[in-house]
Formats: C-alpha cells, structure tokens, sequence
C-alpha cells in the first residue's frame, strides 16, 4: 500500500458508492423499507402472541441483524455489479487497483450504511416495542457490530467472487446467500431446535456465535463455551479465504476472457 | 530503442460452452510497435483483434507466447504496466448515473489521482475534448459522440505512455468520427503518444496509422505500411468505366491514382488509391479520348477483398 495513493483508490470505490446510493431513491427504500417492514412485522407478532420482554428482545435482535448484515454486503456485492451492469468492468480492472481497494471502498460505504440502519432499527424497537439495548452495554454492542459488519464482509467477497464467475446472473445471490445464512444461524431461533445435522451446519457460521453472545446478556445462555473466540476466528478464516477465493476468480476470469464478455 | 510492443508467438483460445471444444482465437502472432507510433490492426468481426489487444492491456493472459509492453512483461508486471497504459474501446459504457466530472474523476482516482492534481487533470481533459457544457451530465443522458468523447477524455486520465484504441469510431455519425481521428492525430503528434488501435476501417487504418497489420482468424496476415500494402496487394477502389464504343486506347496505368487495371470488351476495370478522389481527374483524362463514357460504376474496397488478396 502507498499512501495517499492508495486512499485515492480506495476511496474511488466508497466515493462511487456514495454517489449511485444518493442518486438511487432504491438505495433509501432498501435502507427504510425493508428494515421498517421487517421490525413491524416481527414486533407486531411478538406482541400478538403476549411474548416476555427478553424473548421479544431475542427475536427483534434477529431482525435487526438480518437487516444490517444484508444492507452492509449490498455495497460490497455491488462493488463489482454496478460495473457490470455499466457494463465497465474491464475499464475498472484496466487500472492499476487491487482487489483490498474494492473492499475496502465499497466495504465502507456498506458500513456506513449497515450502521445507519442498525442504529435506525435499535431506535424503532425501542421506541415501539420497548426493546432494552442497555445490557450489552457500548463495548457489547461495538463487539456485536463488528462481528456483523465480517459478517456482511464475508457475503459481500463470496458474492463478489460469484459475480466474476458468474456476471449478472450472481445477483440473486447478493440476497440469496445471506438469508441462507441467517436461516442457519438461529435468527429468530436457538440452533439448539434446528433438526440434527443442520445444527452442526450453524456451528460453522460465525454469526451463530455473535448472536449467542449478544443474546447471554439478555438471559440466555450462549450454548458454546467462547462465543467470541469461536466469532472472531472463523470470521478471520472465512474473511481470509473468501479474499483468495476472489482473487483465484479474478485470475481465472482473465484467462476465461470474463472481463470482456462482462464489459460486452 | 526498445519497442513500446513486443508480442511473440501469442496464442489463445477459449472455451465453448462447459463441455464444448476450445476455440483458437489467436494462433503465434508476432508484433513490434515502435515508441511513438500509431499502429492499426485491422480485420473483420471474430478476427482477434479484441483479444489481442487485451492481452497486451492485461485484461486476459495468453494461453501461450510473450507480451511486453514499455519494456514490461504483460502478465507478470501487469500492476506496473497499468499505471502507463489505457485503453477506450467502441461502444463507451461507464455507470450510468454518475456525470461526465464524476466519472472521470472516479477513475482518476483509481490511477492513483487527487486532490488539485485531480481537479486540474479533470478540467484539461474537459477542455481537450469540449466536454465543459456536459460536465454535469450524467453518462446516460450523452449522445453516442459525447460518450465516446469521454471515453478518450478517461483513456488519457492516467497520461498513459500507451493507448489502446478498440475499434474508436464504430458506431458514430461520420462528423463525430473524424473529429475523434483528428483528436487521436493530434495526441499522437503533440505528445508522442503510442498508440495501438484495432479498426475494420481501412480508411481509418490510412488516415491514423503509419503502420497496419492484417489479421485473420487469429493470424497476422501481413504487416507494413499503407502504401506499402497497396503496393505489394494491389489495394485500391473498384472503377469501372463503361464505353459506348469500346475501351479507348489509353494508358490507364498512368492515370491518377491507379493501380492496376484490367481491360475488357466494353468497360476498363480499374483499382484506384481513393478513387473518390481521383475520379474528377480520372474522367477529364478518359473523356479527351474518342471514346465516351456512358456509365461510371465505384465501389470501395473492403476488407472481404484484401483478405481474399492476402490468403490467395
């Protein structure tokens, strides 16, 4: 990395983020809507079923998970689809920029906006449906923030990793591969009730592990000794892998001629 | 003096389909391009041109063979020698809902730009190619010339020692087209600018290049000058001039600008360098002889023929 070149390009990325989420009155639906409907929905039937107050904590943590994951990966997959869909691809990788600038500047903006949505949805439970952030207290939080935003980190490369591939036709899994995650991670649930086999398939997600931890504060015990070393360290793993694994599909994309059909 | 291109024995071919058979689309091809220069490849769709010229701008690697471009090797160096090259291709797709500004300043900053030196390199290339009324423009409300003028305005954001122009005028209104080749004339000229562009023009190829490759299914054919090539291949316009009373007795090799010619019973078939040009001399000459013409017919020559030329 040389500084300030590399901010210059870094920054590229986050810069064009900013500016296509400003423009796209998309972008502002995807960050009220789908939160807005998510939280009304899920609080409304935990006071429909007279729910205690920790387990409508437990749920409403599930959707606002849910819903940060998935808009803090958006802009990191659509780092390399808004060039697809420009159909600009190669003139991207015509520049001399490396995969860390993509995810660095893209993954900011998705950052910026996960937390902006985080924060807007904790205010709606709060204000609705009397949920109580105040255990976890601010490091709680911070921690459980982080572990979401690698989270959203390791979608974000899988499906970048995907559009390479893939092209266009990997945009359906800018959606598709976090619900499949948050299905498997006990979003509304304990992994203990998932049926034998698929339980061992949520040992495996890191997010199990940050929801368990976030979820002890509230009185629930967290079923894994470590929830944050076992968290921390399959997300590095997973964060290291998914890089290699975009990068392998960068190379390959170069030999297979990707880039140019991409671009067509 | 290195060349600013140094290709030897590129090879590739792609896959057709997951359990299709391979496609050779490019087979040895050898090439050196002088620093400075403005080197055409010419050849019909499907020839390889595209495929060339994005080996060598590292977009794809070749299955064989060596690339060098500025003295660096196309695969190994590739970081290195992206920061001196670019490329503007037909057809100039880039997000479409940033501006003329904001798209070049994204990737200015993406060659390392910033700050003033952004701002004033953003504001030069607005300038050079009279982009300053659309600067607020966003990239899907621009005509075709407009969008094409800012491809070349992003080729040269990164003042690339090399230029990679895929096929830089296709699609545009003839106006549009030769004040983009005037534009490519002049960097050329003022700057000294390399630059290798790929065309089915040959118009085009006579007008920018000094020198032009053929190539065919993924093989050069010939290299050289235009002239040169006309020479050598007999280059040239189709004229033929019908008599009422039969083919005078002219010297028809000494009329202007033919290069070959072919007489037969009623008509004279001859191969004229730009015979539209010519064709005012070519018919004040012919009408001073007994014999009148009573129908002219031209048709440009294109590349169908000058592969034919070639390969036979």
């Amino acid at each position: 990395m040389r500084l300030p070149t590399d901010f210059y390009k870094i920054w590229a990325f986050a810069a064009r983020s900013f500016l296509v989420n400003r423009r796209n009155v998309f972008a502002i639906f995807e960050m009220l809507f789908w939160p807005g409907v998510a939280i009304f929905s899920v609080g409304l039937l935990t006071r429909f079923l007279q729910l205690d107050p920790e387990t409508v904590t437990f749920i409403l943590i599930g959707a606002v998970s849910m819903n940060t994951i998935q808009i803090a990966q958006l802009d990191l997959s659509y780092a390399l689809l808004y060039s697809v869909w420009a159909k600009s691809l190669k003139h991207e990788f015509m520049a001399p920029v490396g995969l860390t600038h993509i995810l660095l500047g893209a993954g900011l903006v998705g950052l910026i906006r996960g937390f902006a949505v985080f924060v807007l949805m904790g205010f709606l439970c709060m204000w609705l449906f009397d949920m109580d952030l105040g255990p976890p207290g601010t490091w709680g939080l911070i921690i459980f923030l982080a572990g979401m935003f690698m989270n959203a980190g390791i979608i974000g490369a899988l499906v970048l990793a995907l559009v390479l591939r893939f092209g266009q036709r990997a945009e359906v899994a800018a959606w598709a591969f976090s619900y499949l995650m948050l299905l498997l991670c006990g979003l509304y649930y304990p992994v203990s009730i998932l049926p034998p086999g698929v339980r061992e398939l949520a040992q495996i997600i890191p997010l199990t592990y940050f929801l368990e931890y976030f979820r002890h504060f509230y009185g629930f015990p967290a079923p894994s000794p470590h929830p944050l070393l076992y968290g921390f360290s399959q997300s590095v793993v997973y964060l290291c892998l998914c890089y290699a694994l975009v990068q392998y599909t960068l190379r390959a994309a170069k030999q297979r001629g990707t880039l140019l059909r991409l671009s067509e | 003096m290195e060349p600013a291109i140094f290709a030897e024995a590129i090879s590739k071919s792609f896959k057709t389909g997951f359990f299709g058979p391979r496609k050779q689309v490019l087979q040895e091809v050898n090439l050196e391009v002088a620093p400075g220069a403005i080197f055409g490849i010419l050849g019909p769709n499907g020839a390889g041109k595209t495929t060339f010229i994005s080996i060598l701008a590292t977009l794809l690697r070749p299955d064989a063979g060596q690339a060098r471009v500025l003295g660096l090797d196309a695969v190994k160096d590739a970081g290195r020698l992206r920061e001196r090259v670019n490329l503007a291709a037909s057809g100039a797709h880039f997000l479409w809902c940033l501006t003329v500004e904001e798209n070049l300043k994204f990737y200015g900053r993406l060659y390392g730009l910033g700050g003033q030196a952004l701002a004033t390199k953003v504001g030069e290339l607005l300038d050079l190619f009279d982009l300053q009324p659309q600067r607020r423009v966003t990239f899907e409300r621009l005509s075709t010339g407009l969008k094409q003028r800012l491809a070349l305005a992003k080729a040269l954001i990164n003042t690339p020692e090399l230029l990679f122009l895929d096929e830089p005028t296709t699609g545009l209104d003839p106006e549009m087209a030769r004040h983009i080749r005037e534009e490519i004339l002049r960097l050329n000229r003022e700057t000294g600018l390399t630059i290798l562009l790929t065309t089915h023009n040959l118009r085009e190829a006579e007008m920018l290049c000094g020198e032009v490759a053929f190539l065919k299914e993924g093989r050069l054919l010939a290299r050289g000058t235009m002239p040169q090539l006309q020479e050598r291949l007999g280059l040239g316009d189709r004229l033929s001039l019908f008599f009422r009373d039969g083919v005078p007795d002219l010297d028809f090799a000494r009329l202007p600008g033919v290069l070959t010619y072919n007489l037969q019973e009623q008509r004279v078939d001859l191969r004229v360098d730009r015979a539209e040009e010519r064709l005012a001399a070519i018919l004040e000459a012919v009408s001073r002889s007994a014999s009148r013409v009573v129908q002219v017919r031209l048709r440009e020559v294109d590349l169908a023929e000058i592969y034919h030329e070639i390969t036979h």
